[in-house]
């Protein structure tokens, strides 16, 4: 039951994740993570998706060019909050340092809205 | 008959301040389209830089003429973000753009309406000639860079091209050697750390990144084909101790190069790099394709002309002076 949780978890992760463009999910899950997802230890260490969502956009918030009442779950980086590719890989840093694990570049590079950035970080184990 | 630019620009200066008054009293008097002044197209080795300032451009019918020229899925796109700022910011931007390419005609007048444009697979635009007034047009590249006080456009003939513009005072929030650190190469680090005050710091970063950009830009792969770590962007010729000097402590206008991390010659001079210090408060840095050069031949300087316009009402050609300064690299500037 526990284990047909978290795939389900999964799987509602990928459905919302899917961006209009064409370009692969970033959630893209290997067999490994997948298999993982199974596993009784590995389950509680996914990140809630409603806490990851406050901490991103208090993050978001901090960022003195954002405007605050602009952020919400929906946010696009660029189109809602003017932010620049400067601005992004300066949040993609803060992110990191909130939630203690490294964001490779290939996949910063696709982090361009608040929902994009917690799909990510709430299906990442390594997040704390 | 074709005018020279010298002439066109008198007479469009003159037509300008002409309509400037008849905007500011708000009646929309020319229904006709101000024929956008044709201009030559770049040679091999030269760039077009246009760019706008958004804060001079202030008329409601001048912005719904730039939306005019707009396609359908441009107008949808700018409808769609929020806050006026942006929407004005992403109207420019693209009427920067179609009345720019507009402006490159052979034969006849192009319609900047007309352009279509297409993405390669990794997003970068490109313009579908084939669908223009005049499919005759030769390979025209360009690329755009935004910044809220500043837009700017490039254009090259048979190379790509990219530009990155950034404020001067621009400030980071996060510690910029922290910064460097997880995104900028080794050596680059290391050239900004040896840097003690820190605003000069800043500044070198800040021109440090607009060459970065403007080399992945110029790439038109995207920031995750081409990590920033991956590369190094330095001055040719000046180190001091292994160390890489930054621009602000040479005197003459160096070359600036791009090498590869993991293999140094791998690059070699395929790509030149110009540094503008522009009006005083901003960075604009650009990159084009020079083509291979022998080890110790030297580079040819980039040939660069500075356009400042308010499509359909005012070009300027910015020359060598207080409002442009070539900070770095190979560069001949024009006008």
């Amino acid at each position: 039951m526990a284990t047909r949780n978290v795939l389900l978890k999964y799987l509602r992760v990928q459905i919302r994740g899917l961006p209009q463009s064409a370009r692969p999910s970033p959630f893209a899950l290997s067999p490994n993570v997948l298999l993982r997802g199974f596993s009784e230890e590995v389950k509680g260490c996914f990140l809630d998706k409603s806490e990851v969502t406050d901490r991103v956009i208090s993050a978001v918030k901090n960022f003195q060019k954002v405007d605050p009442s602009k952020v919400n779950p929906n946010a696009h980086f660029q189109n809602d909050l003017g932010l620049d590719s400067l601005d992004a890989v300066e949040i993609v840093m803060a992110l990191e340092e909130e939630f203690g694990f490294e964001i490779p570049d290939n996949e910063a590079d696709k982090i361009n809205s608040i929902n994009l950035a917690v799909d990510f970080i709430a299906s990442h184990p390594q997040a704390k | 008959m074709i005018l020279s630019m010298h002439e066109f620009n008198a007479r469009q200066i003159h037509k300008a301040r002409l309509m400037m008054n008849i905007y500011s009293f708000g009646r929309n008097l020319v229904t006709a389209s101000s024929p956008l002044p044709p201009v030559h197209l770049p040679a091999q080795k030269e760039a077009h830089v246009w760019y706008i300032l958004p804060d001079e451009v202030k008329s409601t019918s001048l912005l719904n003429r730039y939306l005019e020229i707009l396609s359908p899925c441009e107008k949808e796109n700018i409808f769609r973000m929020s806050g006026e700022q942006l929407k004005k910011r992403a109207l420019l931007a693209r009427a920067l753009v179609r009345t720019t390419l507009a402006r490159y005609q052979m034969n006849r007048q192009i319609d900047p309406k007309s352009l279509k444009f297409w993405k390669n697979i990794h997003g970068k635009p490109e313009v579908d000639w084939q669908y223009a007034d005049d499919w005759r047009m030769p390979p025209l590249h360009f690329n755009i860079s935004h910044t809220s006080s500043l837009i700017a456009c490039g254009v090259t003939v048979g190379s790509p091209i990219g530009i990155d513009v950034e404020e001067k005072q621009r400030r980071l929030k996060n510690d910029i050697l922290a910064f460097a650190r997880r995104y900028f190469s080794p050596h680059e680090l290391e050239m900004l750390a040896h840097i003690s005050d820190p605003e000069i710091r800043r500044r070198e970063f800040i021109k440090l990144w607009t060459l970065k950009e403007a080399y992945v830009k110029a790439l038109g792969k995207g920031f995750s084909a081409s990590p920033f770590k991956t590369f190094t962007i330095r001055l040719r010729d000046h180190m001091e101790e292994n160390i890489h000097l930054p621009l602000h402590m040479i005197s003459e206008v160096p070359e600036i190069i791009v090498e590869s991390c993991d293999d140094p010659k791998d690059l070699g001079g395929k790509w030149q790099f110009v540094l503008l210090e522009l009006a005083g408060t901003h960075y604009v840095a650009i990159c084009v394709e020079q083509g291979k050069i022998n080890e110790g031949e030297r580079s040819i300087p980039v040939n660069l002309t500075l356009r400042k316009t308010i499509p359909f009402v005012e070009d300027e050609c910015i020359s060598k002076g207080d409002a442009a300064v070539v900070i770095g690299g190979l560069t001949r500037l024009l006008g």
